[in-house]
């Protein structure tokens, strides 16, 4: 399948933690590109690819600095109408703003007519599990979900 | 290949090296600290109840692991290699040292003023940290930003509230047995300009045994204001702390060596606020290990970091202590892409790295070092903590050098 990982990070953990997808997707014989949001602009997204969009929250319940220009064009209201895509929010419990920052980049591309494949998954920096022991059957579920269509 | 020197393994150094080996993957960067533990601000400074920003750390490790950066933790700069031995071996060479000082009033101290960082460090178990200070009664925190809120949280916490972090037996002890009256949190700003993220101020309302006031009038929808509206009234419980703006401090009162009150000057004219301790939380400053000021007056470009030809300063440094973890890695992997720009320039021939230097093994410590003190930290941690810390460099080095038998 040919797969987009997307990034929205601020401290780098949501790119380490793409690169761990990436490598896992490829080794299952997928097609994987890796991008930061801050390189991509909406309509420049392709309805073949399946997207995987990995976003932290940073501040008072923002978007990271690198997902900011994206949300910024997505005020002009780009069609998505049939891209298919998943969420993965990284968070911290600690804070009562946990994980805004990617719900915020789900909101918008729906409501840009992209289709959220399974719910949004989450991981919190101040539980016992590791990020990518969450994240990649989260990957591998939607992917699964999109091939079961 | 070149070869790169980074002075500091906190977060602006690693992010450094990481940046350098993200565009340059066979470059060879060594990361010397003067502790025999990387990571700096996040091991000594992020509070021990923030695990979740620690999580910083497994980039750090993929550096030393996977991109090829070496370790050598206890090497002073100054002390077992100088800076002009240092430019001789390495192609570049990046001061991240950070800036461990505590900036000071501009007036007398006493017995019983104490600065943040020496306390954090203290409470972080940090080798070189002095005692655990006597503190009690009405005790003042002076300053605004993120550590000064930090230093509230923690002395406003109970025993279970501290679940999950890595503080140790003594200083739960010491943060639990205060014998606190009241916590009073000063800033000279008014409330809407005060430095402190809002989202540390939000984490206040779910401590357990406090009641908090916010003594200012607060209209405005700045979200600093917004979240301090939020924990204004809160009342869980017994330990009172207030929130004070538009008080600049002018100088102690003190009885018999011992301070008793800090004068302010308000808006309205000075006053008094009489205290037992008072903890200054007003930022920090090179703490004198290298001649950071003739550096940085004499530096090229120090915007960019560049200091002089092949040397390179980066993080608080460079910039002075401002900034988040986030904002100093943008920094860094900038000064990352200037680095091997500079260097890939510079058509000399190539310099020989650490082999020239001679530096002693006996007493370094090397990643491999550090992962087994690592684990001895991580599998020996106390009950309700995820980690238990040594606190001496004695029991560091000794714990570095300690091979575990496999049965």
């Amino acid at each position: 399948m040919d797969v987009t990982i997307l990034y929205g990070t601020e401290t780098g953990n949501a790119e380490m933690l793409c690169e761990d997808i990436q490598a896992a997707l490829e080794d299952a014989g997928h097609d994987v590109l890796m991008e930061n949001l801050s390189d991509v602009n909406p309509t420049d997204l392709d309805i073949a690819r399946v997207y995987l969009v990995v976003c932290s929250t940073y501040g008072d319940g923002e978007l990271p600095a690198s997902a900011k220009p994206f949300a910024e064009a997505m005020k002009d209201a780009p069609d998505l109408n049939g891209l298919r895509f998943g969420v993965f929010g990284l968070g911290d419990r600690e804070y009562e703003t946990f994980n805004l920052g990617s719900k915020q980049i789900e909101e918008m591309l729906i409501g840009a007519g992209a289709t959220l494949i399974t719910e949004r998954v989450t991981h919190d920096a101040s539980g016992s599990d590791m990020a990518e022991d969450v994240a990649l059957p989260w990957a591998e579920t939607v992917l699964a979900t999109v091939e079961a269509e | 290949m070149r070869n790169i020197a980074i002075i500091g393994s906190g977060p602006s150094g690693c992010f450094t090296a990481q940046g350098i080996l993200k565009l340059r993957p066979d470059w060879q960067v060594d990361v010397y600290d003067k502790l025999p533990v990387p990571y700096g601000l996040v091991r000594y400074g992020v509070a021990a109840d923030h695990q979740g920003t620690k999580n910083i750390v497994r980039q750090f490790e993929r550096v030393f692991t996977r991109q090829g950066a070496r370790f050598f933790g206890n090497v002073t700069l100054g002390q077992d290699v100088t800076l002009d031995q240092l430019r001789d071996a390495y192609d570049g060479v990046v001061l991240a040292a950070g800036l461990a000082g505590d900036r000071s009033l501009n007036f007398d101290t006493a017995d019983g003023v104490i600065g943040a960082g020496a306390l954090t460090r203290a409470l972080y178990d940090h080798p070189d940290a002095p005692d655990l200070p006597d503190i009690g009664g009405d005790v003042v925190i002076l300053g605004n930003g993120n550590v000064a809120v930090d230093i509230l949280r923690l002395l406003a916490k109970g025993e279970t509230e501290f679940n999950g972090s890595d503080l140790s037996p003594r200083a739960t002890q010491w943060l639990t047995s205060r014998d606190i009256a009241s916590l009073t949190i000063i800033g000279r700003s008014a409330a809407q300009s005060a430095k402190f993220d809002p989202v540390m101020i939000r984490e206040l309302g779910k401590l357990e045994d406090v009641s908090i006031r916010v003594d200012d009038p607060l209209s405005g929808d700045e979200k600093g204001l917004e979240a301090l509206r939020s924990i204004d009234g809160l009342n869980t419980g017994s330990r009172r702390i207030t929130f004070s703006f538009g008080r600049q401090p002018k100088g102690i009162e003190t009885q018999d060596g011992k301070i008793t009150g800090l004068s302010v000057e308000t808006e309205q004219g000075s006053e008094t606020i009489s205290c037992d301790a008072l903890i200054t939380a007003i930022g920090f400053c090179s703490d004198a290990s290298v001649d950071r000021d003739a550096l940085i007056e004499s530096a090229e470009a120090i915007d960019d970091g560049h200091l002089a030809a092949g040397l390179y300063a980066a993080g608080w440094f460079r910039r002075g202590p401002r900034g988040t973890i986030a904002e100093n890695r943008t920094d860094s992997l900038a000064l990352a892409a200037r680095i091997v720009q500079d260097i890939e320039q510079n058509l000399d021939c190539e310099k020989m790295g650490q082999d020239v230097l001679g530096l002693s093994t006996a007493n370094m410590v090397t990643y491999q070092g550090w992962q087994r003190i690592n684990e001895h930290e991580t599998t020996q941690a106390m009950a309700a903590r995820c980690r238990t810390k040594i606190h001496t460099r004695a029991e560091m080095l000794h714990q570095a050098s300690t091979i575990k038998e496999v049965n």
